[in-house]
């Protein structure tokens, strides 16, 4: 079996990428002056938001793919990384408030950036509550791809839009000035393994997925017959 | 002629039509029987083109957009509910053959589907054979060189089951190829130039009008439901 | 110009639809009157405020007044799937689909002239009216753009099981940049912030209605054949 291999080796390298990122994150990473220790969630939020909009990307291409290719396969793999996507811009969402209370002394701030992933975040909230009111499973298929490419094409547009709506209204401005060259090279690692655990957990979905596929699939054949 | 070539279509992961192989020749009715679910929709689907098919292909019909190259009747009937049934029909005159619909052509084809009384009433309080009619009209009225209809018999009474038989007979001369799925054996075998039996996605026959008869397709619309 | 008769003879019909039915158009328009109602019963609009709130007010109200009455009008097109008849005609797809958005903004425009009048009226706020040449052509691209979008969603949604509480889940936050823009726009024609120009908003509109007006286009196709 060729996938347990590949799973294999993806759970043995995050095995090993975790704890040294981790490690990096809060023992390496020099303390920011102003911020302190709070700051070093930006390692985390940063990734996330990577990871979240990984997702969102596969899922994109993946629907295209299908509305090309009309392969249920696509399919599957769109809805496992809206999946994955959606968790990540949950933890986007949370972590930027975790960081910005201490911070800002707000929950909340509009920040282009974090309004584009919640704008997303609603978007990809109602691809799969579209999703749920199809029954049939091509048409599902098809419709929520069409919302995928939509909702994906919606991001420069979102990001355009909100940052200049912001410059006309008053703006948080982030202290701290160029990020420390240690800071980088921690981020860039930190980046690096969440990109791999992304990967990995579309890819461990999309399995899981297909199976409940063909579970239904032959749920279905042996209620006909 | 019209070709279905290896025409094979997967639900999901499961496969709905297998291997279809099928010629209709010009101005022949085909009429094709099955249990339900056996693929008939989605067969029909794919040769009028509203659903591309897994894998395989239908040749002849012409690929520019010719004015009704092909005609579909579905399970629904296609109409506006909220319109009259003359704003129905013009609309669709136009949107089918481009110029004005004579009024002397409506008013004569309407008289002969027996909703020229209905004209100026709303599509919406008819009865379920009147829109079936109005939709098979409209079906049939427009010179489209192919026709593939959908169970056209649903919520038709016994005369307007033979009118329809007729009508659709009648396109014969006009050279229109004809393709019908039904459960009415007996209008179906009218009909038919050829049958077909389409049996869990296959074409488990295909035979000429004059080798087989009615006994046969209802014993194998009886028989063979838990197979 | 064939594609121009086949436009207009869509169009035509969906007026004519409106004209029996009675539906979208009036569900709109009574919507728009009753959120301004309501609008002024939470935040009390009153002569200090109402310079500062109209454009915010009027742009929630467009969009969910129009997001409620596109759902209605696909409605009609896929209750029996009379849109099916388009595929055997020597309409394009495209072109149906171009008109629908036509007759939508059509509907739309008309209910954002009742909701201006039911403002200046209930507000006793006439810049609107001498602001009206101006503010018409963000009115139009924005609306353009919630056409696109709305008659795309609401053709879609119509095919689901709840589709009229997923419709304005799916079409409000996509067109969150029309939104943006509309207001910004409105509110610097109406009161004419300090150097500053409509033209980049305008610009935004602009970008995002051809953007998802050809996408569309494209996806047009894939929502009706299976």
């Amino acid at each position: 079996m060729r996938y347990r291999k590949i799973i294999k080796a993806l759970s043995l390298l995050l095995f090993f990428l975790f704890p040294v990122n981790f490690y990096l994150i809060f023992q390496v990473a020099p303390t920011e002056r102003i911020m302190g220790d709070v700051q070093r969630i930006f390692y985390l939020h940063l990734s996330l938001a990577i990871s979240a909009y990984i997702g969102f990307g596969v899922l994109f291409v993946a629907s295209i793919l299908f509305l090309i290719k009309k392969n249920i396969l696509y399919d599957v793999l769109a809805s496992s990384a809206g999946e994955v996507g959606l968790i990540f811009s949950t933890l986007v969402l949370i972590t930027g408030s975790f960081w910005a209370r201490p911070v800002w002394n707000v929950w909340w701030t509009w920040d282009p950036r974090l309004v584009t992933v919640l704008i997303l975040w609603f978007i990809y909230l109602g691809y799969f509550l579209l999703r749920k009111s199809l029954p049939e499973r091509m048409k599902k298929a098809r419709y929520s791809a069409i919302v995928g490419i939509l909702g994906f094409l919606d991001v420069p547009v979102v990001r355009l839009a909100t940052k200049w709506w912001r410059s006309i209204h008053p703006r948080l401005s982030k202290e701290g000035g160029g990020l420390d060259p240690l800071m980088v090279k921690v981020l860039l690692f930190s980046l690096f393994t969440f990109v791999v655990f992304t990967i990995a957990l579309i890819y461990f979905r999309f399995r899981v997925a297909l199976v409940e596929e063909r579970i239904t699939s032959i749920l279905n054949r042996m209620e006909e017959s | 002629m019209i070709r279905l070539i290896d025409i094979n279509k997967t639900y999901s992961l499961r496969p709905v039509l297998k291997d279809i192989n099928l010629d209709l020749g010009v101005g022949e009715i085909f009429v094709l029987f099955g249990h339900n679910g056996a693929g008939k929709t989605t067969l029909l689907k794919i040769v009028s083109g509203i659903m591309s098919p897994t894998r395989g292909r239908v040749e002849g019909l012409e690929k520019e957009p010719i004015c009704n190259r092909i005609f579909y009747l579905g399970h629904n009937n296609g109409l506006y509910s909220e319109l009259t049934v003359l704003e129905n029909v013009r609309f669709f005159q136009r949107l089918f053959s481009g110029g004005n619909g004579d009024n002397t052509i409506i008013k004569k084809n309407l008289s002969e589907f027996g909703l020229w009384q209905r004209r100026n009433d709303r599509v919406r309080s008819l009865s379920q054979g009147m829109k079936r009619r109005l939709a098979l009209m409209k079906t049939l009225i427009c010179d489209s060189g192919f026709i593939v209809l959908d169970e056209p018999f649903t919520g038709l009474d016994l005369r307007w089951k033979d009118t329809i038989v007729e009508k659709i007979l009648s396109l014969r001369q006009r050279g229109t190829t004809v393709l019908i799925t039904t459960h009415l054996v007996e209008e179906g075998l009218r009909l038919a130039d050829r049958v077909g039996f389409l049996e869990e996605g296959k074409l488990t026959l295909i035979r000429k009008r004059t080798e087989i008869d009615e006994l046969q397709i209802r014993e194998m619309l009886k028989g063979e439901v838990c197979s | 110009m064939r594609f121009a008769a086949n436009i207009f003879l869509v169009v035509k019909k969906d007026l004519l639809l409106e004209l029996r039915g009675k539906e979208a158009l009036s569900i709109m328009i009574f919507l728009s009157l009753l959120l301004l109602v309501v609008f002024n019963l939470a935040v009390d609009i009153n002569r200090d405020n109402v310079s500062e709130l109209v454009s915010g007010i009027l742009w929630v109200i467009f969009a969910f007044s129009g997001i409620l009455g596109m759902g209605k009008t696909s409605l009609s097109e896929r209750d029996d799937d009379a849109y099916l008849n388009v595929v055997f005609s020597s309409v394009s797809m495209e072109s149906f689909f171009f008109a629908k958005v036509l007759s939508n903004l059509l509907f739309l425009m008309i209910m954002e002239l009742f909701t201006i009048v039911f403002f200046v009226v209930l507000f006793d706020y006439e810049r609107l009216f001498s602001a009206l040449p101006g503010l018409s052509i963000p009115l139009l691209l924005g609306s353009f753009g919630f056409s696109v979008v709305g008659t795309l969603f609401s053709f879609l949604s119509t095919g689901s099981r709840f589709g009229e509480i997923i419709l304005p889940l799916l079409f409000l936050p996509l067109v969150v940049p029309v939104l943006i823009g509309g207001v910004s726009s409105t509110d610097i024609i109406l009161n004419g912030s300090a150097g500053d120009t409509p033209g980049k908003w305008l610009k935004i509109l602009l970008v995002f209605d051809m953007l998802y007006l050809s996408i569309s286009l494209i996806l047009f196709r894939y929502l009706v054949e299976e």
